[in-house]
């Protein structure tokens, strides 16, 4: 029923007694008390706004059990961020106004993590087809992908550790 | 929704492990890859297992080994690795094909290809892929030898598959690749990388002048079930990538051949004009790949 898991959230961990259905979104929010991380879907996958990063690579953290991820590293949107100065992707996102409503952000800056990670240098087809797992209802994308680029652009001309 | 209750989480490290793991509660137990289909039906309480044997920890099926006897790909291998693995290129690049567009990014990341082909949804993508590329699937069971079965009659009808609650799915096996061989899969999804109205997985082997010496051509997206098309298969061969007609002609062969079903997604007769179009074009694209092109 219930089950002792040890959870690293942003180089901080958590352990906790939890049933073995929690869904690793309610550990991240309801545990860890991280409520940058949203659930704007029912928990069915759809939405993209609890995506995470495990082991440095998005996933929807409501298509986990938190059980799945003992012993694993998560990053969370409250993790971007280092030494008071926002990541790249941050500082873009707010300066293009990629954000109306702000409820699929945290997504769909963790999901553009993992997409520059692994390709610096993305077109804006490629940035496109990188987030069609993150909904937004409200800015029709356009915001979004140019911040993505832009934040390409400036973490290829100032790597950061 | 929300999973049911859950009792038991088991996380073995060995396929032994997890046999045995399978045996404390037949029909309670479900075993779970990446859970891109299982977790739903669990929200959903479609599925409410009692009993979870989570495969995360049973290293030996995390591998991909290419060599003179073909391609073995452990059932926990994700897509993510399938795309972008350079190896599975030409004769296996079908395979690449559907992995790179399976869902999304956050899907391919935890998805694997055992967990795909043992849900065996009807609007799949490596379903066709499995039936071009003459899959066998590996399937171990507790006290006996690993028994293998073509894809074809491991993937029955949609949802179904040819598993004991006993077993489980280790590993996709595929024939080594052949000289002057392709394959390539293409689809149509109401939404980029979503689940496919249509699949078209196309495979050839080429001889030396250039021509078609053998071909597999399998639809996704239809029921029953996917399915090959022999007809269509067998009036693709002695033809090359120039004879347009021809191929044109075994793609009509296919449309006639395959039953399309009418769904709100799409009508038979659309998904047959889908059946053409991608069928033309995975044909093209292996031609192509066997010919040493990307």
């Amino acid at each position: 029923m219930s089950k002792p898991v040890s959870i690293t959230i942003n180089g901080q961990i958590f352990e906790e007694d939890v049933p073995l259905r929690l869904l690793l979104v309610d550990f991240i929010r309801d545990v860890a008390g991280l409520t940058g991380t949203h659930v704007a879907c029912t928990w069915e996958g759809r939405c993209g706004a609890c995506t995470v990063l495990l082991n440095g690579e998005a996933v929807k953290s409501c298509m986990l059990l938190a059980v799945q991820a003992d012993g694993e590293n998560v990053t969370t949107v409250e993790g971007l961020a280092a030494d008071g100065q926002l990541h790249a992707l941050q500082e873009a996102f707010r300066d293009r106004n990629a954000i109306q409503c702000g409820f699929c952000t945290s997504g769909v800056l963790m999901t553009a993590v993992d997409l520059l990670a692994e390709n610096p240098e993305p077109t804006d087809g490629e940035i496109r087809r990188g987030l069609v797992g993150n909904l937004c209802r409200c800015t029709g994308y356009v915001h979004i992908a140019e911040a993505v680029a832009a934040a390409a652009r400036a973490m290829r001309a100032a790597p950061r550790p | 929704m929300y999973p049911a209750v859950i009792q038991e989480y088991l996380t073995p490290t060995t396929v032994d492990e997890a046999l045995d793991a399978l045996r404390r509660r037949p029909r309670e137990t479900r075993v779970i890859a990446g859970g891109m289909s299982l977790m739903q039906l669990m929200k959903a309480r479609q599925a409410e297992p009692a009993c979870l044997v989570d495969l995360r920890k049973v290293a030996s099926l995390r591998e991909i080994r290419i060599d003179g006897a073909g391609v073995r790909i452990g059932a926990m291998v994700r897509y993510k690795e399938l795309a972008a693995d350079a190896r599975l290129h030409g004769a296996y690049g079908g395979l690449g094909d559907a992995a790179r567009t399976i869902g999304d990014r956050q899907v391919r990341n935890r998805g694997t290809i055992g967990g795909n082909l043992c849900f065996n949804d009807s609007a799949a993508d490596l379903p066709p892929v499995m039936l071009a590329l003459d899959a066998q699937l590996e399937i171990a069971r507790t006290g006996g030898p690993h028994r293998t079965m073509p894809a074809a009659q491991f993937l029955r009808n949609p949802r179904e598959v040819d598993l004991g609650e006993d077993e489980i799915l280790t590993a996709v096996l595929l024939p080594p690749a052949a000289p002057r061989s392709g394959s390539a899969y293409l689809k149509y999804g109401f939404t980029v990388d979503g689940p496919p109205v249509l699949g078209v997985a196309a495979a050839v082997r080429l001889g030396a002048d250039g021509r078609c010496a053998a071909a597999a051509l399998a639809v996704g997206g239809v029921l029953p079930r996917c399915r090959r098309a022999p007809q269509a298969e067998r009036a693709l061969v002695g033809h090359s990538a120039r004879d347009q007609a021809a191929l044109a002609a075994a793609l009509e062969t296919a449309a006639q051949e395959v039953d399309t079903h009418t769904d709100p997604w799409a009508d038979g007769a659309y998904r047959k004009v889908l059946l053409r179009q991608l069928g033309g074009q995975a044909v093209a694209q292996a031609f192509g790949r066997a010919a040493g092109g990307a």
